[in-house]
């Protein structure tokens, strides 16, 4: 089943004469975990808005084309409808904090407090979701004297609390290290493995390859790339146009130029395939 | 760091647990009581009689009286020495060369000290035992709009950031060579590479919030559930509609005064 359905999208910002995205079109089936590379400026925050309807709602600019999310057209549905259906999380994560509650139990109740979800299902939620994301023991702490990192955790479990369809993630590990980072894919893996619909911008491409199961490079308003992570994430077009490789890549292709790397195997994008080609060579 | 700019003193005594309306009408009427009974020694009934009992109980007492203390004496100088020597005349109480002090001044400067006691005691009371969310909860409850709350918590706890956002804004020009300090010329020079970037970067936060805030559906039209719950007893129900008609009766009581 397709749930998200962008559909020859162009849209140009109100103070811009030129659009950031011209003529996307892509489809995201249900359970599908989307991730969208893209260097700075590519559109790839304006495609996030679109799909979560903040585009046409929120932002003016001139958009054409069209988006539908579960269903729904997003040109007629109202932004509220639309928020019921897609969560959306980007990447500053201090301007994501509601700033109307004293507590991180509080903030991630926000949404639900505004839904109308009634109090002892909240509080459920509410606690599912801090232990899933790893963030129990900061539930009586104001959300504003957490690190960056922490901040972060709390700004995805205030959306995935809400219980979305569709997941819109821009950036959503910025300011995490590696052993964060890898929790909270773990966690939106596992939420995309239980049926819900993922969109992620992400440059951590190496946790792409492993997590993901499509990939779009999008550059300059339109896609370049789109497959498996193993296809695009070692494309050489990538590197043409500026993309960052994954470390593994770099090296496997210094190895092919001294005969180090297997000329039948495709270059690798993760440890495990980086190991499993050069274990053939010198084995 | 501060985390937010509230007075709230966090504690768990029998006032604290007061519903915050009912700690809201008791500081109105207070406040009421100490401006429309004519008497200069009224406010000072009230403030012993009422605001420093209410804060023992509520074990706010130490930081009600010392910002009291600290706002009153400056004021309580200045207004019985400019009282006291300029006031025109009256009985002569004593004179000091040039100048004579007389009774009614004293009286109107001892009158104008109890009624600013009176004024910031009663509002130390509510705002050092009330969590600022709870009292605008109960507000909204009661009919304010949600978006006037959002506005009000918000600033609470957003003037922090704000502080030390400007903070790093000066430190980062001054490490690229801005002068900050100096005469008035230079200071107001300096003022535009710092104002600017908070303003415009104020912007493009308030931008993200009202994204963030809207993809949690904050205006959603349909009713909404509050996770903190206010308790409520009938009593102070009961206690409170006392207290209300016991300013209706203050307020009658004040037109019929300025009638006769």
């Amino acid at each position: 089943m397709v749930v998200v359905d962008v559909n020859e999208l162009t849209y140009t910002y109100p103070a811009s004469a030129k659009p950031v995205l011209s003529n996307v079109s892509l489809k995201v089936t249900q359970g599908e975990f989307l991730a969208i590379i893209g260097n700075n400026g590519a559109g790839k925050s304006t495609l996030c808005y679109a799909m979560a309807g903040f585009i046409p709602h929120f932002f003016r600019g001139s958009m054409h084309g069209s988006v539908h999310v579960a269903g729904k057209d997003t040109h007629v549905t109202s932004l509220y409808d639309i928020v019921q259906q897609v969560g959306l999380a980007f990447q500053n994560p201090f301007n994501q904090i509601s700033g109307a509650k004293f507590t991180v139990y509080e903030e991630i109740a926000f949404g639900l407090e505004n839904t109308g979800v009634p109090r002892p299902q909240m509080m459920e939620r509410v606690e599912k979701v801090m232990a899933l994301t790893s963030i129990t023991e900061l539930a009586d702490r104001s959300p504003y004297s957490l690190s960056g990192g922490q901040q972060q955790r709390v700004a995805l479990a205030s959306i995935l609390v809400m219980e979305p369809k569709v997941l819109v993630l821009d950036e959503p590990t910025s300011q995490l290290d590696p052993v964060g980072s890898r929790e909270v894919f773990q966690v939106i893996k596992e939420m995309s493995q239980r049926g819900m619909t993922v969109v992620m911008v992400e440059h951590k491409v190496e946790w792409i390859a492993q997590f993901a199961d499509r990939v779009i490079a999008l550059h300059d308003g339109q896609i370049l790339l789109e497959g498996k992570p193993a296809d695009v994430l070692a494309s050489p077009l990538l590197e043409e146009k500026g993309f960052g490789l994954s470390r593994y890549t770099q090296v496997a292709r210094q190895a092919v130029n001294r005969d180090l790397w297997p000329a039948d195997r495709p270059l690798p994008v993760t440890l495990q395939e980086a190991v499993e080609g050069f274990s053939r060579v010198s084995g | 760091m501060t985390t937010s700019v509230s007075l709230y003193v966090a504690g768990d005594t029998g006032f604290h647990r007061l519903h915050p309306i009912t700690k809201l009408t008791i500081t109105l009427t207070l406040l009421l009581g100490g401006l429309v009974i004519p008497s200069a020694w009224a406010s000072y009934a009230l403030f012993v009689g009422f605001i420093l009992p209410l804060s023992i109980w509520g074990g706010i007492w130490k930081q009600l009286i010392r910002a009291v203390w600290k706002i009153v004496l400056p004021f309580g100088i200045s207004i019985f020495l400019i009282q006291g020597l300029f006031w025109g005349e009256g009985t002569t109480l004593f004179s000091i060369g040039p100048f004579t002090v007389e009774k009614e001044a004293i009286i109107f400067a001892f009158g104008s000290v109890g009624r600013i006691m009176l004024v910031i005691g009663s509002f130390l009371l509510l705002a050092l035992a009330t969590r600022p969310d709870s009292l605008m909860n109960a507000l909204t409850n009661l009919g304010l709009p949600g978006a006037i709350t959002y506005i009000v918590v918000t600033t609470i706890q957003i003037a922090p950031r704000f502080q030390s956002k400007a903070r790093t804004i000066i430190d980062a020009q001054q490490s690229r060579g801005l002068i900050t300090e100096g005469n008035l010329i230079i200071r107001g020079k300096a003022l535009v590479p710092l104002i600017l970037p908070l303003v415009l970067g104020s912007i493009v936060d308030v931008e993200e919030r009202a994204i963030a805030i809207e993809a949690r559906a904050f205006n959603s039209p349909g009713p909404k559930t509050s996770l903190v719950t206010i308790n409520d007893t009938r009593l102070q129900k009961l206690f409170r509609w006392t207290l209300f008609l016991l300013m209706l009766l203050l307020i009658g009581f004040r037109i019929w005064w300025s009638l006769t």
